[in-house]
Parts: C-alpha cells; structure tokens; sequence
C-alpha cells in the first residue's frame, strides 16, 4: 500500500515537472510582455518581472488597430464555427444513420479533401471571392475556412451521432414528442460533448490561419488577430526588434482563445471521452 | 400619354443619367476620386504619409487611402491583386529589382507621357533605367538609400588603424579587429544584398544579357575574385550566423548592456540606421525604453572603398513607384504622381534621410557625415540585373543559399557552376 | 435499422449532406479544379496578367519527376513527418498514461498546462519560441549552457538543417501532444477498473498490461490520431516557413510545404506549383491508404 503511494507521489511530482516545462513558453510570453525591453535586450534573461510594466501593451495597442483585427477575427471565426457545426452534425446525421448509395465514396472525398496542401490555391481562392465581389469581407475567409474545416468535423461528429440510439428518440416520439422535440430534448444534450470538440478544432483553425486571410483580406483595416501579429513582428524587424511589445502582441493575440479553451475545458475532456469511445 | 408627359420623363431620364455620370467619373476625370496607395514597409515616415492625403484631398477633393505592406508577404499581394481591376491599388511601390518582373507582363501603366512632368532627366538614372522596357517608361524612382560603413572610432584606434582607402586595406583590416566575442565586421553569411559589394568592386556581375538571353555570371573571373574576398572577410572577421540573411546590425555596434562592449567594431547600414546608433540611455520621457544618442568620439563612417581606392559599388537600396495598368482610376494616380514627384514632397523625403528619386533636390539631405556618405556611396551604387525573372530568383532563395554556401567555406568555382544553372534557368521569366 | 429511418431513406440522406457538399465545392471545390488544370499548363506571373496560358500535358510533372530536389524535399518531408508523428503519439500515449497514475491535482496541473499549450495561436507560439531559441539572448542556450559539461552558449539552432528541422520537431511536438493526450486519456478513463484490476491479480506487470490489455482497447483511437498527426506533419507549413524567417531560406530547410510556396508565390511558377500539390495529395492519400481501406472494409459490411 505505501509502495503504491510513494510511485503515485513520485510520479504526480513529475507530472508538475512536465506540466511547468510545457507551459514554460507561455509562461515566458506573459512574463515577458511585463518587462521594458531595455532589460530584455541585455543578453541575461529575466525570468521574473520584478518591476512589471504596461508600456510594452501600451505600445502593441496605440494605435487601436488590435481591436478592429480583434472585431474581424471574432466575427470570422464565430461564423465558422456555427456554420461548420450545422453543416457537419446534418452530415454526420446522414452518414451514421442512413445507407444511401454514395455514402462511400462520400466519406472517403471527406477524409481525401482534408489532406490537399493549401500553399498552393491562393490565386485561386483569390479569383473566386474576388469575382464576386467579397474581398475585404468576412464572408470570403469564411466559406474557405468552413470547406477546409468541415471534412474533420463530420469524421469527429459522425461517432457521436452513430453512438446515440435511435430507439430514444422513437420512445420519446411514442410520450407524444414531436420529431424535432425529441431531438432537441434527447439527442441535443448527449452530442454537445461532440460539439464542443469539433466547435474547439474549427475555432482554433480559423483563429490561427493567415495565408489565405493575407490575400483575401488585402486592406489593412481588416485583417484578422495572426496578420496583424505577423505585421507587428516584421514592421518591428525593419528596425530593432522590441521583443517587449512583441510578447505583449502575442500574448494580446493568445488571450481570447485560452479564455475560450478554459471556458469549454470540461465539455472538452468528456466529449473527447465519447469520441474515443467510437473511434 | 401626352408630350407634356413624355418631356418630363425624358428630363428625369437625363437628370438620372447625370447623376449617374457623377457616381462614375469618366476615366480622365480625377475629380473626387478615392484612390490606394501601396508601400513598402514602414520606411516612409507618418509625415510623409499625412503630406500626400492632404496634398491629394486638396488637389482631387478625393480620399487618398495609404496600405502598408510587408516586404515579406508582398509579392503573393500584387500577384492577386495588381491583375484584379475591381481591387487592385492604384499607385504602388515596389522594391527597385522588382521592376523587371512587373514591367515586363505589363502590370504598369505606361508613363513615358509624363516622364519629363515628373523629373525627366533629373531622376535617378539607374532606377529609372530598371522600370523601363523597350524606352517606355513604366516605373521610376521613389527613392534610394545605399548603404555605407559605420564604425567603432575607439576600437579602430586603440588598434592604431586608419580609416581604409582601398577595399584589401578594409578586408585586412577587419580581420584584425575581430575577437572571440568581436566582429571585425559584422555581415550575415547569407547577407547578399552587402556581399555583392565584393563582387562589383572587382568588376563582377550577378547576370548579363547576351543576346536577348540572360545569363548568370557567378563563374566569371572577376565574379569569382570578388567572391573569394567575401568568404575569406567572413571566415577572417565576422561571427554572425551563416545563415543570417537580413539582420538589424545596428544592434551590433552599440555597447551592450551586459558587456559594456559592442558586438562589432564595423558594420555596414543603410543610412537611417544612423538614428538607432549612438551612446544608450533610458528615455527621459519612458524609462522602460532606451534611446541612442550618435557620439562623434566614438562612431564614425566610411563609404566602402574600391579595389584601387575611390568608392566601392555598393547595393542601390530603395524603391521605385508606378500605376496600376489595371486601375479603372488612372487620371487620379496621374495626379497623385504628380505630387509625389514635387519639390516639397521630394524635399520632404530627403529631409527624413531617404534620398529623393529627383537629384535636383539631393541638397534637402543636408550636409552632415551622414548626408555625404549617403551621396558619395549611391554615386558608385549598382543595381541588381534588370532581367525579366529577377524577382523569381530573389524570391526563391538561392542568393541567400548561394552566398551561404560560399561564406561557409564552399569551394566557389564548383558551387558558382551550379548556381550560375538554377539563377539562369528563372532570369528570362 | 428502424422503420421510420428505412421509410426515409429515399431523399433525407441527400438533403442532409447538402449543405456540407455545397460548401465544399464552392470553397475546396473551384481551387481543386483550377488546380488540377493550372498543373497541365505554363502558368506563371504573365498568364496571372492576363496572358493565355500553353497547355502542356505533363511537362510539369516530368519535370518534377527527373528533378532530384523535389525527392531530396519529399524524403526529407516523410521523415520529418514519420519522426514527429512517432513522437507525438508516444510523448501523448505516456502522458495520458501519466494522468491516469497521479493524484488529481497533478493531473489537473499537467491538463491546465497542456490546454494552455494547445490553445496558442500558432503565430503567436511560433513568436514566442523563436525567441527562446535565439542564439544570443535565448533562454533555452542561456540555461542549457549553465550544465557543466554543455557548451552551447551562443549556438546557433537554425543554421545547419538537423538542428533546425529539431527545433522545427519538437515545436510541433509540443504543439500536437495536448491534442493527443486528451483523446488517448479519455480513451483510457473508458478502460474498465474490473479489466485493470484483473489483470494485476493475474500477475502481468506494468509493460504487459499496457501491451495486452490497455493498447488494444485504445487502439481505435491511436489509430486516429496517428492518421491525423501524419496529414497534419506533412503538410506543416506555418512553423516552417516562420523558423526560415528566422534562420535560412535555403533549400536545405525546406518541407513540401514551404517548398510549393517557394516555387508559386516567390518563383511564381503556378504551374509547378500545382504538380507539386497534386504530388502531395497523392502521397498523402498514400501514407493514409491503410485507414482508408479499412474503413472501406468495415463499409461493406
């Protein structure tokens, strides 16, 4: 019994040990963006802000270009977000409950489309929001990003749908529930689970992506959160790069999402529990 | 329906297409236009920006709209956006060696109309030359900055060294300056854009045209000779990385905090580095930040200096400018040119360290060290060849590979050979 | 199947792919397209203004085939792919296994920091990281140089290929575990108390109760997962080409990705591009042919 709870002990302090290692680039971020950068400019690092500054936020803010980069990947991803869902959980609905001819060759386009390298199709993607007149637009981005997202969201989907029983919602048809009220009152709870963990991975693509955004997005005045970062960074390396206001920018950049990650942290685990479960 | 009737619809009819006319100014008509403006980076200080909005709102009653873009991400925006009339910018500026590769698929408009309106003659030749095709010119100059030496006076004469006159006395030099923890001359292995100074200086040229092909001359003797001074200047003086390719050396030649020494005893910038060079001390308005402050005891400057003394050809930094040949708003653009190329705004730009497209004006630099190092280094400046696929190949990375290569301690004929294939293979586009 | 499902079964399916099918085609569909007959033409910057573009059968892809540095960059592309893939899974399976041998609170330590981890957005990590491994005020040479016996101060990570394409690894390690992680633990937590418990009392230490019991059950999962990392590792663009802006733009760092980037946006052969994207497409569907089939397989039945 004490053999047992000394290796749990040990191995719990190397749990903390890999925990810190691992969040020790975040760590440094944060820190970081609290320091002048005259002191971070010395070739000793600073490992904790003894004198913590706002300048460095100050700075990375001024100009309030951050909040409209903010707007329009907010708006973006959210759009992707929800249409990515509805669209993925009517396919999966599809795929896990009907054999129809074409099914096949369907869920295999699905796990094919994912894999083309996108470096490729900036002209093209440029040519068919431009000759509609969407650039500049949340739109254009959106529709890209929601095709390129969608595949992997029917795939995580598709368990969860296939892992609820059918048979619930007719008993619940028979105590007088109308077809849609049964499925919003038995199927809906058991798939957000499912939800929440495709809703993360579209989020986390969308939020991220900057070179189809780059050409799609070409006025300054809308670019999403990465290419603002991304300019902030190279307008930096034109002269000297201020390292201080570039943490700031970052961490400016990371803060919605862990807010986002912590706030469906819980849903998160369990819906990739179910998830596993179907594989 | 009676005459009466008709006679008034007929009169909305015309009033509607009027009005009409007004929403869509005919081409020549710059009159309350919006335009777009492209440039490059954040070298073109807020000033200059404000100066040319307000200058085109005046002149136009139109809005001028300025887009910054990076120098890294730019040539993926003006392949999608310059061919799209519906969203192209209308006025651009573009990297000088960029010229060719735009110019020659027509993505400018032709303003060889204008060329004497705008400077003529008085612009700077060399940019002009690059933006040409066929004598027809499509994009000038919008302005230069070569690159010159700044340098560690007390480093230099605690080692009782002079100022070098000719480029092997510089080379030397530098070799003798260097320490464990010093640049003699601090220069990336990949830094092309200053190695190529070794290789003007002796003669040496990157490509020519032979015939109406052209040809990369990496194996040319004298290209060769330049190069084996680069490598052994590198190996002999410099400890910076060599796979750094486009560093901010200024940082270099600064005392650094920790050490109370500088990093490099030489380094060679473009002009308006000199603002970040100088003794370092706390911001008296921000303590958090540190400001330079240039010491003439112990920085100076030098213009790189030629094989048989005189002025070594040095990269010709900067930028030239042109119109959109897809813009639906050329008669704006026009205008907004003609701006550009003013006295004031040409002042303006000297003013502020850039030196202007218009020689006429070179006098608004000033005459401090700064002002004539600048001037004597861009009258020995070269540029990169004028060949159609040039950008294809600064893009695709072989110079940095090559020089790389070279400055690792390659053997130079054999690896000229092989380059001298990949670069000719993308020069003709 | 029940009767309600069965009488539907005509038109609901169709009507429910819909959406998903038209957001594909008009968003994956039209560049797949433009792609595929931009890789049979000469297509460079003159065509993209407006000059006709030859058509050229496969030129490009003969092209590509007899030219050595394409492979030399696929070879390099699959071995960093397999290699950080092979990582990942096994940093994220020991770390799930971790979890499920530490007292909750550790476990919710390592979680929080895996999730912060995960939660960074890729510009922003790669920002941060690029700066910890700077090779004069990085932190990771500052305090890797402080081990006696260890002299790497002012070592320069991204000038030579294998110390960069190591950086290049163990950045998206560090990015892809959390994902892994989660799903192998929440794989795990489903592997029943009675079944470990049985099999300790039979005797099977640690290593066999892993191999025998435990893998099986989560393999559907792993599975997955593998699949995932190796499409994601091939196609790894964003840290690449971010590390080049800091180190090399040399050929010698180049993957697949940054290789096809190199030669449109840059070079700006569209036409070349394109072959190699299509390449890349084959070559994925290649390494993933095994989940395919068998998910053909498990179809049919």
């Amino acid at each position: 019994m004490t053999r047992v709870r000394i290796r749990r002990l040990l191995l719990s302090a190397l749990a903390v040990v890999i925990a810190a290692l691992w969040a020790f680039p975040v760590y440094w971020m944060v820190s970081s963006s609290l320091i002048p950068t005259a002191v971070l400019n010395s070739f000793i690092p600073t490992f904790f802000p003894a004198r913590p500054t706002g300048s460095n936020y100050a700075g990375a803010l001024a100009d309030g270009s951050f909040f409209r980069a903010l707007g329009m990947s907010l708006a973006i991803t959210l759009t992707v977000v929800v249409a990515c869902l509805l669209f993925a959980f009517l396919a999966a609905l599809a795929i896990s409950r009907f054999r129809f001819r074409g099914r096949t060759s369907f869920v295999v386009a699905v796990l094919v489309v994912q894999m083309l390298p996108a470096e490729g199709l900036f002209i093209a993607q440029y040519k068919m929001v431009s000759s509609v007149g969407l650039l500049d637009s949340v739109i254009g981005p959106s529709v890209i990003y929601t095709a390129a997202v969608v595949p992997f969201t029917i795939w995580m989907l598709r368990g969860f749908v296939a892992g609820i029983p059918a048979d619930l919602e007719e008993a619940a048809m028979v105590d007088g529930l109308s077809r849609f009220g049964a499925f919003m009152r038995i199927t809906f709870p058991l798939l957000a689970p499912g939800l929440v963990a495709s809703g993360v991975y579209a989020f986390l693509q969308a939020w991220n992506e900057f070179t189809v955004a780059l050409v799609l997005l070409p006025s300054e005045a809308n670019q999403t959160l990465p290419l603002w970062l991304r300019g902030f960074v190279q307008a930096s390396a034109t002269r000297e790069t201020d390292w201080g206001q570039v943490m700031a920018a970052s961490t400016l950049v990371a803060v919605p999402v862990i807010v986002f990650f912590l706030i469906v942290q819980g849903r998160l685990t369990s819906g990739l529990v179910a998830g596993a479960v179907k594989g | 329906m009676t005459m009466k009737k008709i006679g008034a619809v007929a009169a909305a009819t015309a009033a509607l297409l009027v009005l009409a006319g007004c929403s869509t100014p005919a081409p020549e008509d710059a009159g309350g236009t919006d335009i777009t403006l492209w440039l490059m980076g954040g070298d073109t200080p807020d000033a200059l920006r404000d100066y040319l909005k307000t200058e085109y709102a005046d002149a136009t009653g139109g809005t001028l709209t300025i887009e910054e873009q990076s120098w890294g991400d730019a040539l993926s925006k003006l392949t999608t956006a310059l061919p799209d009339a519906e969203n192209t910018p209308d006025v651009v500026e573009i990297g000088n060696t960029w010229s060719p590769t735009f110019t020659t698929v027509g993505a400018f408009t032709d303003i060889s109309d204008m060329y004497d309106e705008l400077g003529g003659d008085s612009l700077l030749p060399s940019f002009v030359e690059i933006g040409e095709v066929d004598g027809a010119n499509y994009a000038l100059p919008y302005y230069f900055g070569s690159r010159y030496m700044f340098y560690r006076k007390d480093i230099w004469s605690a080692a009782g060294k002079e100022v070098p006159t000719t480029l092997a006395e510089f080379n030397e030099t530098a070799a003798s300056l260097k320490t464990a923890t010093q640049s003699g001359f601090y220069i990336g292995g990949q830094d092309w854009r200053n190695g190529i100074s070794w290789i003007f200086a002796n003669g040496g040229e990157l490509a020519v045209k032979d015939g109406d092909q052209w040809v990369s001359t990496l194996s040319d003797p004298n290209t060769i000779e330049g190069l084996t001074q680069l490598q052994s200047l590198f190996q002999s003086a410099s400890l910076a990385p060599v796979t750094e390719y486009d560093s901010t050396p200024w940082v270099n030649i600064n005392n650094n905090e920790a050490t109370g020494a500088p990093e490099a005893a030489t380094i060679i910038a473009p002009g308006w580095a000199h603002w970040s060079i100088g003794d370092l001390a706390p911001d008296p308005n921000d303590d958090t930040k540190q400001v330079a402050t240039w010491n003439d005891e112990v920085f100076g400057t030098f213009v790189l200096p030629g094989v048989d003394g005189g002025v070594a050809p040095v990269f010709a930094g900067g930028s030239n400018i042109a119109i959109s040949a897809a813009s639906k708003n050329q008669a704006a653009a026009k205008e907004l040119m003609k701006i550009i190329f003013s006295e004031e705004y040409q002042t303006m730009l000297g003013e502020n360290g850039l030196g202007p497209a218009n020689l006429d004006y070179a006098d608004s630099l000033g005459d401090d060290q700064f002002a004539v190092a600048l001037r004597e280094s861009a009258a020995g400046s070269k540029l990169t060849p004028a060949a159609p696929g040039w950008a294809a190949v600064e893009g695709s990375g072989l110079l940095e590979e090559f020089f790389g290569k070279v400055n690792e301690g390659g053997d130079i004929p054999a690896l000229a050979a092989e380059y001298d294939e990949k670069i000719t293979a993308l020069l003709n586009g | 199947m029940s009767s309600s499902v069965t009488l539907r079964r005509s038109r609901t399916p169709y009507l429910l792919l819909l959406p998903a099918v038209a957001i594909l085609l008009l968003g994956m569909g039209y560049p797949l397209v433009w792609q595929i007959v931009t890789s049979l033409h000469e297509y460079g910057l003159a065509q993209q203004f407006g000059q006709p573009a030859p058509f050229v059968g496969l030129e490009n892809f003969i092209t590509l085939a007899t030219d050595g540095a394409l492979w030399v960059v696929v070879a390099r592309s699959l071995a960093f792919c397999v290699i950080t893939a092979a990582v990942t899974l096994v940093v994220g399976t020991l770390l799930a296994l971790l979890m499920t041998a530490v007292t909750r609170t550790a476990r919710l330590i390592l979680q929080v920091a895996l999730l912060l981890a995960w939660s960074m957005p890729v510009v922003a990590a790669m920002t941060v990281w690029i700066w910890l491994f700077d090779w004069r005020r990085g932190v990771i040479n500052y305090v890797l140089d402080m081990i006696p016996g260890v002299e790497l101060y002012r070592f320069q990570w991204l000038a030579s290929p294998i110390t960069f394409f190591l950086v290049a690894s163990i950045i998206v390690v560090w990015m892809s575990v959390p994902f892994v992680s989660f799903s192998v633990y929440a794989g795990l937590t489903q592997v029943s108390e009675e079944v470990m418990e049985a099999a300790q009392l039979d005797g099977a230490n640690g290593w066999q109760r892993f191999w025998s019991i435990i893998l099986p059950l989560v393999r559907p999962v792993i599975a997955i997962v593998l699949l995932l990392q190796l499409i994601w590792d091939l196609r790894v663009f964003t840290q690449i080409t971010m590390l080049q802006d800091a180190g090399s733009k040399a050929s010698d760092y180049d993957l697949l990705g940054t290789y096809i980037y190199k030669l449109g946006t840059s070079a700006q052969d569209f036409g070349m591009a394109s072959a190699v994207s299509i390449l890349v497409l084959a070559i994925t569907i290649a390494l993933s042919w095994f989940y395919i089939r068998s998910l053909l397989k498990e179809d049919q039945q």
